[in-house]
C-alpha cells in the first residue's frame, strides 16, 4: 500500500512521507509505553498504598504530555504532507494527461478521468491525512502493549502475543478477498449506471413501446445484479470481520482465564493481573477498529491503482534525434493500424504530392478519419510508416509535426474562454490585424458583429453558447491563423444548415488555397473541390482517380453518389421540379480543376 | 441541515410536491421497518453482552482484592460469565451487521426501482435541462450514499449512545464524584465543537465544494478538447488551466484544513485513551488517598470510563458520511418531487391523424419565447418540410408533437383532440420521431429496432431494416440481428441514425416527426430518410426538419420558420417562384453550390 502510494507520488515525495510515517509510529509507541506506568500506579492504588501512586501518576502525566505533543505534531504533519502531496499529484496527473496520445482518450475515459481527478485524488490523499495514523496506531500500539505485558509477566505476555500473527493473517486475507469483491462491485455499478443513462436517453422510444409502465427489463436486471453483488460482498466481508473479532476476543478470554489462574496460584499479585487486564482492553479496541479502517483503505487503494494506471501509461515515444520534414508531401507506406482486434487500416499505401487536394470518400467505418489521425500522429501505426515531407512522423519532434498541420474537425471543441482566445489558439503571438483578417476570411466577423460582446464573447464550456456553424467558423479562423502548410479536414460541413454551410465553404476554400489538403468528405460539393479522390472501404483503397474519372468508371464511387440522389423506391408522387435543383446541376457540371 | 437549506433554495417546489416526495420515500421504507427494528435489537443485545467481560474483570478485582480466602468457585463463574458475554456479543453483532447489510441492499433496490419508475413518468422535456449523467448518479451513487444510514447507523448509534448510557448509569451507582470527573474529557471535547461550526468554517466548506467543481470542469475541458489541444499545440494552455484550478483547490483545501486541524487535533486529544485514563487515575488517586472510595471501585472507571467518550467521537467520525448521505437524500427527494406528466383523467382517443397547431407559443424560460404564435395544419397523407435558419425554433416545434413540452399558450390537436387529453401511451403510439440524438440500447440489433413494438416478429424487423438501408450492414456481422450494440459492435453515427429510422418505420406510426440529421449524412442514410418520407400509406402525417434541397423538393408543403414565427408556407416550387423569404434563404445557400462547381 505504502509502496503503491510512493510510486504514484513519485520519489521526490518519499522523504516527507517516510518522516510522517515515522512520526506516527513513534506516537503509537509512546502511547503504548505510557500505559506501562499504569501498572505501578494500579499496584499502589489497589495494593493498599495509595500514597505511593502519586510519583508514578506524575510520571504518567508527563508521558501523556509527551504523547500529546507527538500526536499533535504527527496529525499536523499528516495534514501538511497530505496537501503537499495533493498538489504534487495534480501536477503529475496534469503533466501526464498532456503527454498521453490522443488515441488513448475515448468517451468512457473522459467520465472516469473527471471523477478521478476530483473525488478520486482527494480520496487517495485522505489516506494519508485521516487513515494512516489510525492504521499505524491500531497495529503499533497493541504491539507495544504486548511488549509491556511481556516485561511484567511472560506467561500473560506470550498469551497476548499469540494473537499477533493471527490478526495480521486475517487482515491480509480479508484485504485480498475484498479487493476482488470491490472490483466486481465497481464493475456492476458501472454497468448499472450505463443502463440508467440509456434508460433515460431512450425514454421517448421506451414510452412509445409502453416499456416504462412495466419494469424495463434491461435496467431492472442490472439493478438486481447490483443488489446480488452487494450481498456477495457482505458474505465475503463477514468471515474476515468475524475472524478478527473472534481472535481479539479469544485473546482477551485467554488472558482473563490465565490471569485468574495465576492470581489464584499466587504467582502474581492481584493488582498486577488487574492492571494487565486493563492494558489488554487497550489492545482490543484498536485491533477491532482495523476491519473498519481496512474497508476505507481499500476504497482509497482502488483510486490509487487507477491513478497508477494512468500515470504508467506510456506516451507516444519522442524521437531521440528528430529530423525535420523536407517539403509538404504526405505518404502512407503499407500502413496497417488496428484498434483492439479490429483492423481499421489494412496495408494501405498512398502518396499525396505537395499542394495536392485529396478527398477521401467511403462508407461509415471505412477508416477515413483514422487516416487523418495517423497523419497528425494521434496514434502510431502497427505496421508500415506514415511520412510527412519524406520523414516518418515518429522521427519528427511532436511540436514540429504539430506546426506543420492544421486540422478542422467535424465537431468543433472550443475552450471556455472568449472567441478571440479560441481563434488565437492557432498562433498565440499573431498580430491583431492578422486575427481580424482571418476572421473575415472565415466569415466569422458577421458572427462577432451579431454578438453583444463581440470578440470578448465567452463561448461557454465546449463552445456550447455558439451554434454548430458558428463554432465551425471559429475553428476555420483558427486553422487559417495557424497558416500551416498541411490541412486536414474531417467532414467539416456535414453538420451545418445551408446558410452556415455556405459561409463555411467560403472559409474552407481560402484555407485550402496553396496547401496540401486531405479531406474526408460526405458531400459531393466538398469532393468537387479536390484534385483527386480515393474511395476507401474496409481500410483499403478501392478506387483512386479524379471525381469525373471515378464517376465514369461506374464503380463503387459512382454507386455511392447515385444512391443518395435517385428518388426513393416506391415513391408515389412526382418530385416537384425545382428550378436549378443543385443535385442535378452538380452532377452534370464537371469540376474543373482550379489548381495552379 | 445543509440539505434542507439546499432544497429550500432550489427553485421552490410546490409544498405538496415536497410532501408527496416525502410520502413516496417513507412508503419505500415502511415494508422494511420490522427488519430495521430487528437489526437494532440484535445490536443492543450484542453491545450490552459486550460489557460482560469488562464487568467480569471488575468482579474478579473485587473478589481478589477482598481480604480473606478467595472463593475459587466464584472466580470460575465470573470468568466463564465474561467469556460467554464475549461470545454472545460476537454472535449478535455479526447477525445484526449481516441483516443490516442485506436490508440495505433491498432498500437500495427499491429506491432505485422507484426512481426509475418516476423518471419513466416525468415529462420528457424535463430531461433536456439535465445531464443524464447526473441523473444516473442519483440512481446509482446517491442511493448508495444512503448505505451508512441503514447498514451502519444502528450499530454506531447503539455503541455510541446505548452502551455509554448504560455504563454511565452503572458508574453513577458506584461513585458519582468519579463519574463526573470521568466526564471531564467529554465536556472538553464538546466545548470545542462550536469552533468547527463557525461561519468561517462553513464558508470555507462552500468554497471547497466550489473549487472541487472547478477542478472537475477543467479536467473535462482538458480531456474533451484534447484533440484540439494537441493539434494546435495548446496543450500547455489547457494544462496551465488545469494546474491553476488544482493549485486553487489545494490552497482552499489547505486553508480549510488549517482552520479545522488544530481544533480537531484538540478534540482527538481530549478523547484519546491516555488522556482519559490520566483524568480518571488522578481523580481516583485523590478519592482513594482521602479514603473517599474503595480501591476496587476504581476498576470499573478504568474499564468503562473510556466508553463514555464514544458519543462525541462518533459525532466527529460519522459527521462527514452523514452530511454526504443527507445531501444525497436531498437529490433523491428532488427527483421524487418532479411532478409526473399529468395524465388526463378521462383520456380521449384521437379520431383521425390531422395535426393542428393553434396559436402555439412556447419558451424554455419566462423571459424568452422561442415560438411566437404558430398556426399550422399538417394534413394526413402529406409531408410538411420545416425550413429556416438555426435558432428559428424548428427543433422546439417538432418536440412539442410528442409532448416533450406542453405549449405555454395555444394548443396542439391530434385528430381533433388536445394532446393533453390523450393518454401518453396512446400519444407515443401515434407519434413516432427520429431526432438527431439517437440512443441505442446495449441490446441486440433486433431488439433495438423493435423497441417501440416489443412483440414484432423478425420478418417485420428485417423489412424495416431493409427500408432503412441497414439490413446489409447487419447481415455482414457474424451474429447478424443478434449482435449486441455497444458490446460487440459500435455503429457509426449514420448507421445509428438508420437504426432509428428502421425503428420508426417498424412502429408504422400515423404521425411521423423527423429531423433530417445532417451530422451523420452519408448517402445511405440520406436514402433511408427519403424512403421513410416516401411511404405515405395509411394517410401518414409527416413533419420533417429539412436541410437538403432534395428533401424539400419531395415535400408537399414547405413551412419557413424564422425567429419563432412562420414567414412563408406553400408548395416548394411556388415558393421559389414567389421570390420571397424562402427563395432568398435558398439563394443564400446556392453561392456555395456555385462555388463548388466554379
Amino acid at each position: 500500500m505504502i509502496g503503491l502510494l510512493l510510486r504514484v507520488l513519485g520519489h521526490e515525495y518519499a522523504q516527507p512521507m517516510r518522516r510522517t510515517v515515522a512520526l506516527m509510529v513513534t506516537t503509537a509507541i509512546a502511547e503504548g509505553l505510557s500505559y506501562a506506568l499504569l501498572v505501578p500506579v494500579l499496584r499502589a492504588l489497589l495494593g493498599g498504598t495509595p500514597e505511593a501512586a502519586v510519583p508514578w501518576l506524575v510520571a504518567f502525566g508527563f508521558a501523556v504530555a509527551v504523547y500529546a505533543a507527538l500526536r499533535y505534531r504527527s496529525d499536523l504533519s499528516g495534514f501538511r504532507v497530505g496537501t503537499t502531496l495533493l498538489r504534487g499529484m495534480y501536477h503529475r496527473l496534469g503533466g501526464q494527461l498532456a503527454r498521453l496520445p490522443i488515441g488513448w482518450y475515448d468517451a468512457s475515459r473522459i467520465g472516469e478521468l473527471s471523477v478521478l481527478a476530483s473525488r478520486g485524488l482527494l480520496q487517495a490523499m485522505s489516506v494519508l491525512a485521516h487513515l494512516l495514523a489510525p492504521l499505524v496506531s491500531a497495529f503499533v500500539t497493541p504491539l507495544t502493549i504486548v511488549v509491556v505485558v511481556l516485561a511484567f509477566n511472560w506467561q500473560l505476555g506470550l498469551a497476548a502475543l499469540i494473537a499477533a500473527p493471527v490478526v495480521t493473517a486475517i487482515h491480509i486475507w480479508t484485504g485480498r478477498s475484498m479487493a476482488a469483491t470491490d472490483v466486481e462491485h465497481a464493475e456492476r455499478d458501472r454497468e448499472a449506471s450505463g443502463r440508467v443513462i440509456e434508460y433515460l436517453q431512450a425514454q421517448p422510444v421506451l414510452r412509445a413501446g409502453g416499456r416504462t409502465t412495466e419494469r424495463f427489463r434491461l435496467l431492472d436486471d442490472s439493478l438486481r445484479e447490483m443488489q446480488r453483488t452487494s450481498r456477495r460482498g457482505v458474505l465475503s466481508m463477514l468471515p474476515g470481520a468475524l475472524g478478527l473479532a473472534l481472535t481479539v476476543q479469544a485473546m482477551f478470554t485467554l488472558l482473563l482465564f490465565l490471569g485468574a489462574y495465576l492470581a489464584l496460584r499466587g504467582d502474581i499479585g492481584a493488582p498486577e493481573v488487574l492492571a494487565i487486564l486493563v492494558l489488554a482492553t487497550r489492545c482490543a479496541d484498536p485491533l477491532l477498529s482495523l476491519s473498519n479502517i481496512g474497508g476505507q483503505l481499500r476504497g482509497a487503494r482502488n483510486e490509487l491503482v487507477r491513478l497508477d494506471e494512468v500515470l504508467r501509461t506510456q506516451p507516444l515515444p519522442e524521437p531521440r534525434q528528430p529530423i525535420r520534414p523536407a517539403g509538404h508531401d504526405l505518404e502512407f507506406d503499407s500502413v496497417t493500424f488496428r484498434h483492439g482486434d479490429r483492423t481499421v487500416i489494412d496495408d494501405l499505401s498512398l502518396s499525396v504530392p505537395a499542394r495536392q487536394r485529396l478527398a477521401v470518400v467511403g462508407p461509415s467505418g471505412a477508416g477515413k478519419t483514422t487516416l487523418l489521425r495517423l497523419l497528425a500522429r494521434f496514434y502510431d501505426v502497427d505496421a508500415g510508416a506514415v511520412r510527412v515531407g519524406g520523414a516518418d512522423v515518429r522521427a519528427i519532434a511532436s511540436e514540429v509535426l504539430t506546426a506543420q498541420i492544421a486540422v478542422v474537425f467535424q465537431d468543433v471543441y472550443l475552450f471556455d474562454g472568449t472567441i478571440e482566445d479560441n481563434v488565437r489558439l492557432g498562433r498565440p503571438d499573431a498580430p491583431a490585424a492578422e486575427v481580424r483578417a482571418v476572421a473575415t476570411a472565415a466569415q466569422l466577423d458577421e458572427v462577432i458583429e451579431r454578438l453583444p460582446l463581440g470578440w470578448a464573447t465567452n463561448v461557454g464550456e465546449g463552445g456550447t453558447r455558439l451554434s454548430g456553424g458558428e463554432r465551425q467558423r471559429v475553428s476555420i479562423a483558427r486553422a487559417l491563423l495557424k497558416n500551416a502548410p498541411i490541412v486536414l479536414l474531417d467532414e467539416v460541413t456535414s453538420a451545418l444548415d445551408p446558410v452556415n454551410e455556405a459561409a463555411v465553404h467560403e472559409g474552407v476554400a481560402r484555407l485550402m488555397a496553396g496547401r496540401t489538403v486531405v479531406m474526408v468528405a460526405h458531400r459531393m460539393r466538398t469532393v468537387q473541390r479536390a484534385d483527386r479522390v480515393v474511395f476507401v472501404d474496409g481500410g483499403r483503397i478501392v478506387e483512386d482517380g479524379s471525381h469525373d474519372e471515378l464517376l465514369r468508371r461506374r464503380g463503387r464511387y459512382a454507386e455511392f453518389w447515385n444512391i443518395s440522389v435517385t428518388p426513393a423506391a416506391g415513391e408515389q408522387l412526382t418530385p416537384v421540379a425545382l428550378p436549378a435543383a443543385p443535385s442535378g446541376s452538380n452532377r452534370s457540371s464537371p469540376a474543373p480543376s482550379s489548381g495552379p | 441541515m445543509t440539505a434542507t437549506v439546499q432544497v429550500g433554495t432550489r427553485s421552490a417546489p410546490a409544498p405538496d410536491d415536497a410532501a408527496a416526495a416525502r410520502r413516496a420515500m417513507s412508503r419505500l421504507l415502511r415494508p422494511h421497518l420490522w427488519r430495521f427494528a430487528l437489526v437494532i435489537v440484535l445490536q443492543v443485545i450484542g453491545a450490552l453482552a459486550g460489557l460482560a467481560p469488562l464487568l467480569a474483570v471488575v468482579e474478579l478485582g473485587r473478589t481478589l482484592l477482598s481480604p480473606g480466602v478467595v472463593d475459587h468457585g466464584h472466580v470460575r463463574t465470573v470468568v466463564v460469565a465474561g467469556a460467554v458475554g464475549l461470545f454472545v456479543r460476537l454472535l449478535f453483532t455479526a447477525a445484526s451487521s449481516g441483516v443490516g447489510h442485506l436490508l440495505d441492499g433491498q432498500v437500495q433496490l427499491s429506491f432505485r426501482r422507484a426512481l426509475a419508475a418516476r423518471l419513466g413518468r416525468v415529462p420528457i422535456g424535463w430531461f433536456s435541462g439535465r445531464r443524464t449523467g447526473e441523473l444516473a448518479k442519483v440512481v446509482g451513487e446517491d442511493v448508495s450514499a444512503v448505505h451508512p444510514f441503514i447498514a451502519h447507523a444502528p450499530g454506531e448509534l447503539v455503541s455510541a449512545f446505548v452502551v455509554p448510557l448504560v455504563s454511565l448509569v452503572y458508574l453513577l451507582t458506584i461513585d458519582w464524584r468519579l463519574t463526573l470527573i470521568t466526564l471531564i474529557p467529554v465536556v472538553l471535547a464538546v466545548a470545542l465543537i462550536p469552533a468547527l461550526m463557525t461561519p468561517n468554517r462553513l464558508r470555507e466548506q462552500q468554497e471547497f465544494d466550489a473549487a472541487m467543481g472547478r477542478i472537475a470542469s477543467s479536467v473535462v475541458e482538458f480531456v474533451q478538447g484534447i484533440s484540439v489541444v494537441k493539434a494546435f499545440g495548446g496543450a500547455d494552455r489547457a494544462h496551465r488551466a488545469f494546474i491553476t484550478a488544482a493549485d486553487d483547490f489545494v490552497s482552499i483545501f489547505t486553508r480549510w484544513v488549517r482552520g479545522v486541524s488544530a481544533v480537531a487535533a484538540g478534540m482527538q486529544l481530549a478523547l484519546s485513551p491516555p488522556f482519559v485514563l490520566l483524568v480518571v487515575l488522578t481523580g481516583g488517586t485523590a478519592l482513594i488517598t482521602t479514603g473517599g472510595m474503595a480501591p476496587a471501585d476504581l476498576l470499573p472507571f478504568l474499564l468503562l470510563g473510556l466508553g463514555l467518550t464514544a458519543p462525541v467521537a462518533a459525532l466527529g467520525h460519522g459527521f462527514d458520511d452523514a452530511q454526504a448521505a443527507r445531501r444525497a437524500l436531498g437529490r433523491i427527494r428532488d427527483v421524487f418531487e418532479v411532478p409526473p406528466l399529468p395524465e388526463p383523467a378521462h383520456p380521449v382517443a384521437p379520431r383521425h391523424h390531422r395535426v393542428e397547431l393553434r396559436g402555439v407559443r412556447f419558451g424554455y424560460h419566462d423571459d424568452h419565447e422561442v415560438l411566437r404564435g404558430i398556426d399550422l395544419v399538417l394534413e394526413p397523407g402529406t409531408v410538411t418540410a420545416l425550413v429556416g435558419p438555426s435558432g428559428s425554433g424548428k427543433s422546439t416545434l417538432v418536440q412539442l408533437l410528442p409532448r416533450f413540452f406542453d405549449p405555454t399558450h395555444g394548443a396542439i390537436l391530434l385528430g381533433g383532440v388536445d394532446l393533453r387529453e390523450i393518454s401518453s401511451r396512446e400519444l407515443h403510439r401515434m407519434v413516432s420521431f427520429v431526432f438527431q440524438d439517437v440512443r441505442l440500447l446495449r441490446a441486440s440489433l433486433a431488439d433495438n429496432i423493435a423497441l417501440a413494438v416489443p412483440h414484432a416478429d423478425l420478418d417485420d424487423v428485417v423489412r424495416a431494416a431493409k427500408l432503412a438501408n441497414i439490413h446489409h450492414r447487419i447481415l455482414e456481422l457474424p451474429r447478424g440481428y443478434d449482435t449486441v450494440v455497444g458490446a460487440e459492435i459500435n455503429l457509426s453515427g449514420g448507421e445509428t441514425q438508420r437504426i432509428a429510422i428502421a425503428r420508426a418505420l417498424l412502429a408504422d406510426p400515423p404521425v411521423l416527426v423527423l429531423d433530417e440529421a445532417t451530422a451523420f449524412a452519408d448517402p445511405q442514410t440520406e436514402q433511408a430518410v427519403r424512403r421513410s418520407l416516401a411511404i405515405r400509406a395509411h394517410d401518414r402525417t409527416t413533419l420533417v426538419i429539412a436541410h437538403r434541397l432534395e428533401t424539400v423538393a419531395d415535400a408537399d408543403t414547405v413551412v419557413m420558420l424564422e425567429n419563432g414565427t412562420i414567414t412563408e408556407r406553400g408548395r416548394p416550387g411556388e415558393l421559389l417562384a414567389q421570390r420571397g423569404r424562402f427563395a432568398e434563404f435558398w439563394r443564400s445557400h446556392r453561392p456555395a453550390t456555385a462555388g463548388g462547381s466554379r
